[in-house]
């Protein structure tokens, strides 16, 4: 079963549709929800938090509809939010104690647990302070301490490094990095900001226009496209394209000694260099290049946009 | 989790249910209420007229006092459905500052700091949230409205030399019935108020206005047509006549200011009504924005 599945999902909202047919299972231990502004991120996590009803198809989160078992969802849900979201009033322990007996824990130890989460963010030695007096990054950290003082299974962040300096995102990342390879929770990351997902996801479901323009595990797509590698080299260049071709690379030649190659599985660098040793060929530089988020999220965008560009050729045809 | 070793941990220990979530925004809600000293010294003024009532009920069952007295002050030492309905009256009005005063503290909190999307994340509805504030709010104007009037009442019961209280009991009734009814009103109207106005001094204004303005203007709306049907917007006025009716405490002596209890009935439902849909509107996780 998968952490969320998706079912043909539709979401009207004010006579528009927010999210169009979304069909797809998500299982990473850590999902990245990428998408340009008004993609409808934020509109797919509310319908899973079971804010919104979907006018067609369901959403599933550990195998419960969104909406009908909202509540039992929410149990097992921390949820940090985009915006501002706190009760400025109350001290950091308060809120975060608060919270936690909300999600259905005693008294005492939600108390005990608001202390240890505070700890854990790092906000320890603030968390008898009014949470309006908090900075933004700490405001940031306080809502990611109600989300995870509770034992969430599912710990859904809504742009969680939004606003926040080189140093304190940093902290962030890191802090997700550690709560997904503790193992007992999942993350659904929600964020524009494909370094942040390139760094803790390892899954991503990237949404355009309320359609799912691409649906990948991003360590299986890195892993299809690792081989693809760049040379410069002195010498004769001819001779030891043709030679590598011979193990099986797909090569092609350019002027001023540069080559282009896919490395089958069974070849490595280091043959390269043997075949240029021998023919007395110098590799001044070898370029071999991962396939970024970066590239995944843009060939997504360029497939809607000719999937888009299609539909409306064909409806002129 | 564990504060020393900076590392976190799943929970798997026993967990409240539902109706205990509820319990807890009654309770946060509760002493939010009362955290402000000045939320405690309305308490204290609204239960002086309580204790100056307690002083005239002594005093009316004292036969040495109402010797002293004589004739003339057996008539202002009566002790009957008129006594409490003044106590009732005096009770409520000061509930109402009351309300004006803590019934923003119970909520604003919440809106003015966008907390809803938290709040509502968790296992409760929105109705539960709604509950769970209408509990404190309710609780608290409890302590100075039914409770003490009842208090007075059983006092009065104890301390007269006949069997009083089984030949009084519809005051008993009337007051805890008007008080509920209008503590209710106060509630809803103060949550549905307070979650428009962020900020809390002018949400305390609102509801006062709230009250008092459209009193004036089915004032001016009877004065000028002549028909008592002005009177439908005065929640002053018809929360008096439904306590005059509910205690059996003689009327008004013109009949051309009374209305009929149907019709009492049927705006203080409406007046609930919309504070509900006022509130339907308001506290939502997420606004849609239309257009």
């Amino acid at each position: 079963m998968g952490v969320i599945s998706l079912d043909g999902l539709e979401v009207r909202l004010a006579n528009r549709t927010i999210l169009n047919g979304l069909t797809g299972e998500l299982q990473g231990k850590a999902i990245g929800l990428l998408g340009p502004n008004g993609a409808g991120k934020s509109t797919l996590i509310n319908t899973l938090l079971g804010f919104h009803a979907p006018s067609k198809g369901t959403a599933r989160v550990f195998g419960l509809d969104s909406y009908r078992d909202r509540g039992r969802i929410r149990e097992g849900v921390g949820y940090m939010p985009e915006n501002d979201s706190f009760i400025g009033n109350m001290s950091g322990v308060r809120f975060v104690r608060y919270m936690a007996e909300l999600a259905g824990l005693p008294p005492g130890i939600a108390l005990e647990r608001a202390h240890e989460a505070l700890f854990y963010v790092g906000l320890g030695e603030a968390r008898y302070r009014k949470v309006s007096t908090y900075s933004l990054g700490m405001k940031q950290l306080v809502k990611l301490a109600q989300a995870l003082a509770h034992g969430p299974k599912l710990l859904i962040l809504d742009e969680p490094s939004n606003g926040l300096d080189p140093m304190a995102r940093t902290r962030m990342i890191q802090l997700i990095k550690d709560i997904r390879n503790e193992g007992s929770i999942r993350l659904l990351i929600s964020t524009h900001l494909l370094r942040d997902i390139d760094e803790t996801c390892d899954e991503v479901l990237i949404l355009k226009g309320g359609r799912i323009a691409a649906l990948c595990n991003i360590e299986e797509e890195r892993r299809s496209n690792r081989s693809f590698m760049e040379l410069e080299t002195v010498g004769a260049t001819e001779r030891f394209s043709v030679s590598i071709r011979g193990l099986g690379c797909e090569c092609a030649s350019y002027p001023g000694g540069r080559i282009k190659l896919i490395l089958p599985d069974n070849i490595e660098a280091r043959d390269l260099y043997v075949i240029a040793s021998e023919q007395g060929v110098q590799i001044r530089r070898m370029n071999q290049r991962r396939d970024s988020l970066e590239d995944i999220f843009l060939r997504a965008m360029d497939n809607d946009m000719e999937r888009m560009g299609n539909g409306r050729l064909q409806a002129q045809l | 989790m564990a504060v020393y070793k900076h590392s976190y941990s799943a929970y798997s220990g026993r967990v409240t249910s539902a109706g205990t979530r509820l319990l807890v925004l009654s309770r946060y809600a509760f002493d939010e209420a009362w955290s402000s000293k000045i939320s405690i010294g309305l308490l204290v003024f609204c239960l002086l007229p309580c204790l100056a009532s307690l002083v005239g009920i002594y005093l009316a069952n004292n036969p040495l006092a109402r010797a002293l007295v004589g004739s003339k002050g057996s008539q202002f030492l009566a002790i009957d459905a008129s006594f409490f309905l003044k106590i009732l009256e005096g009770q409520c009005w000061l509930a109402l500052v009351l309300a004006a005063w803590i019934a923003p503290r119970v909520i604003t909190f919440d809106l003015a700091d966008n907390a809803l999307p938290i709040l509502l994340s968790h296992p409760i509805s929105r109705f539960g949230y709604v509950f769970g504030k209408f509990a404190a709010l309710f609780a608290s104007l409890s302590f100075v409205t039914w409770i003490p009037c009842l208090l007075l009442f059983v006092y009065e019961g104890y301390t007269s030399s006949t069997p009083w209280i089984a030949a009084n009991l519809r005051i008993a009734v009337g007051m805890l019935g008007g008080s509920v009814i209008w503590i209710t009103l106060l509630a809803f109207l103060g949550l549905a108020l307070s979650s428009w106005v962020k900020w809390r001094v002018v949400a305390t204004g609102v509801i006062f206005a709230a009250v008092f303005i459209p009193a004036g203007i089915g004032g001016i709306v009877t004065a000028v047509l002549r028909t008592q049907w002005g009177f439908l917007i005065n929640l002053p006025f018809m929360i008096t006549n439904l306590w005059i009716r509910l205690l059996g405490a003689p009327g008004p002596v013109n009949p051309r200011w009374t209305l009929p209890t149907s019709a009492i009935v049927i705006m203080l439902i409406l007046a609930c009504l919309a504070c509900v849909a006022m509130l339907n509107k308001r506290i939502r996780a997420r606004e849609v924005v239309r257009g």
